[in-house]
């Protein structure tokens, strides 16, 4: 449209139906009886409907909502539905609803809904919506990517162990004092690398939902016991005590053995990690029939939180700021890890810290589902 | 067996990584084949007469290595009962499943262990197989 044209339509209802009808993305209003008072050109196009036929229409009736998992949204629960009735709605960009065409077919959408007002009184609703298939698949692409490129870092990284592993065993001549170090060191770090490769990969699972959960009776104390046994070296260097307890009937509960232990690898070593000398850390399992689920509660007497920093420490890459200070070589994904996995298997984690004093842990789980 | 030196048919197309396996394997009392693909670990089967354990990664070039676990795993095969190792950096759980299923008899995530670990326990089980 030239800038003249523009000008002449000014003020006029004119403009305004032109950009509507211009925009990129999908605008529906509907009236306070939640029928569709307007369908603009690009949700005509997304949804399969001309704005003739559906006018009048109910909105659920045009625009069907589902979950990701493919769960009819009624429309009492559609976000419009929320707005007419005065609530004020987030919507999780990280959790789209999926909008059904008129075909059948459908798409994850983003969208922001606001009340249409006129003089105080709320009079409608509106939608603005896209389609984030793009979107979707950048970020699937990418989390692929971080998954292939771990694997291939894995090669490389078992030569540099196997092969510092073959010098300091003396395999190649004894070394003197400064090359064992040395060695150690290359080790050390080589060590670091591993895990951080096994870390993203763990996320990279998670985030693509490759994680596939397989329950088998597990035994959770033998579980636990060998991730004790794994961390002994760094508790008695550290002159502390770790004692766990397991309430007497602890049966064989039917969990995925691989995803518990991620979650008792990381609660456990961050516990002795972030204690000082001669710290307490304590790790009680128990299982609550009545319920169904799995009790675990790991605390200790070290750092802690920082207050102002709870709020962030599941995020990932996060680390606070006492524990970046004392030790450069955490990951920030531990916990990020642990959540996802709680989380995905329907259970639940908590915290209570407070810094220099302690953090205590507390995860429930429901039996079979991790 | 005419020898106690044992013989292991290592499958692994990564040189560096062969040559440490390789160097291990002989420091700790085993006479080893090395083999690139599972089309030349075939070929030493049929040829060789005595191959007491195989040390096989699952990412070969051509085939891949649930395809000599099945070559080897089939009834009439004189290497049914021959363990295997399987010591690779895909750890999905799927793939750790799949093989066992076809009777592997142990996983190892090559990067996670100490080259001397996974050799004793190969030792222990070769042992208790006695």
């Amino acid at each position: 449209m030239k800038a003249e044209t523009l000008s002449h339509l000014q003020g006029t209802d004119a403009l305004a139906k032109a950009v509507l009808e211009s925009l990129g993305e999908g605008v529906i209003v509907i009236d306070t009886a939640g029928k569709v008072a307007l369908l603009n050109r690009a949700a005509e196009e997304m949804m399969g409907w001309k704005s003739f036929e559906v006018v009048g229409r109910g909105v659920e009736d045009v625009i069907q909502k589902e979950t990701e998992e493919g769960e009819h949204i009624p429309y009492k629960d559609y976000i419009l539905k929320k707005i007419l009735e005065g609530k004020e709605i987030i919507v999780p960009v990280t959790k789209p609803y999926w909008f059904k065409r008129r075909d059948g077919s459908r798409f994850p959408a983003s969208l922001v809904a606001t009340a249409v007002r006129y003089d105080n009184h709320i009079v409608g609703a509106v939608e603005v919506f896209r389609d984030v298939t793009g979107e979707q698949e950048v970020d699937r692409a990418k989390t692929e990517f971080v998954s292939l490129a771990s694997h291939q870092l894995r090669t490389p990284l078992s030569a540099v162990n196997w092969y510092a592993e073959m010098l300091m065993a003396g395999d190649a001549g004894e070394l003197n004092e400064k090359q064992r170090k040395y060695m150690d060191e290359i080790y050390h770090g080589n060590q670091r690398m591993v895990e951080l490769v096994n870390a993203l990969l763990n996320v990279s699972r998670l985030e693509m939902a490759t994680f596939v959960v397989e329950p088998e009776p597990t035994n959770v104390m033998t579980l636990v016991r060998s991730v004790l046994d794994e961390l002994k070296p760094m508790v008695d260097k550290k002159y502390q005590t770790l004692t766990p307890t397991f309430s007497p009937d602890l049966p064989l509960i039917p969990a995925d053995p691989r995803l518990l232990r991620i979650v008792f690898q990381n609660l456990l070593s961050n516990a002795v990690k972030y204690s000082a000398e001669g710290g307490k850390v304590e790790c009680a399992v128990s299982c609550k029939k009545e319920t169904g689920r799995l009790s675990i509660r790991v605390s200790d007497n070290g750092m802690g939180i920082p207050q102002s920093q709870q709020n962030q420490i599941f995020l990932k890459l996060f680390r606070a700021d006492n524990v970046r200070e004392t030790d450069t070589e955490g990951t920030g994904l531990g916990l990020y890890i642990v959540k996802s996995i709680v989380e995905h298997s329907g259970g639940t984690i908590r915290f209570e810290s407070i810094e220099n004093k302690g953090t205590t842990f507390f995860v429930e789980l429901p039996l079979g589902k991790v | 067996m005419s020898t106690d030196r044992k013989t292991i048919l290592i499958v692994e197309d990564e040189r560096p990584l062969m040559e440490a396996i390789q160097a291990t394997l002989e420091k700790n009392g085993y006479d080893t084949l090395c083999a690139r693909t599972v089309d030349q670990a075939i070929d030493y089967l049929k040829k060789v007469a005595t191959v007491d354990a195989v040390w096989l990664d699952h990412y070969l070039p051509g085939k891949n290595g649930t395809e000599l676990v099945a070559y080897m795993k089939v009834e009439d095969s004189a290497y049914k009962h021959t363990p295997i190792f399987l010591v690779s950096n895909t750890a999905s759980p799927e793939k750790v499943y799949n093989y066992l299923q076809l009777g592997v008899d142990k996983y190892f995530v090559k990067a996670e262990k100490r080259l001397d670990d996974i050799i004793k326990d190969i030792t222990g089980l070769l042992a208790a197989e006695e």
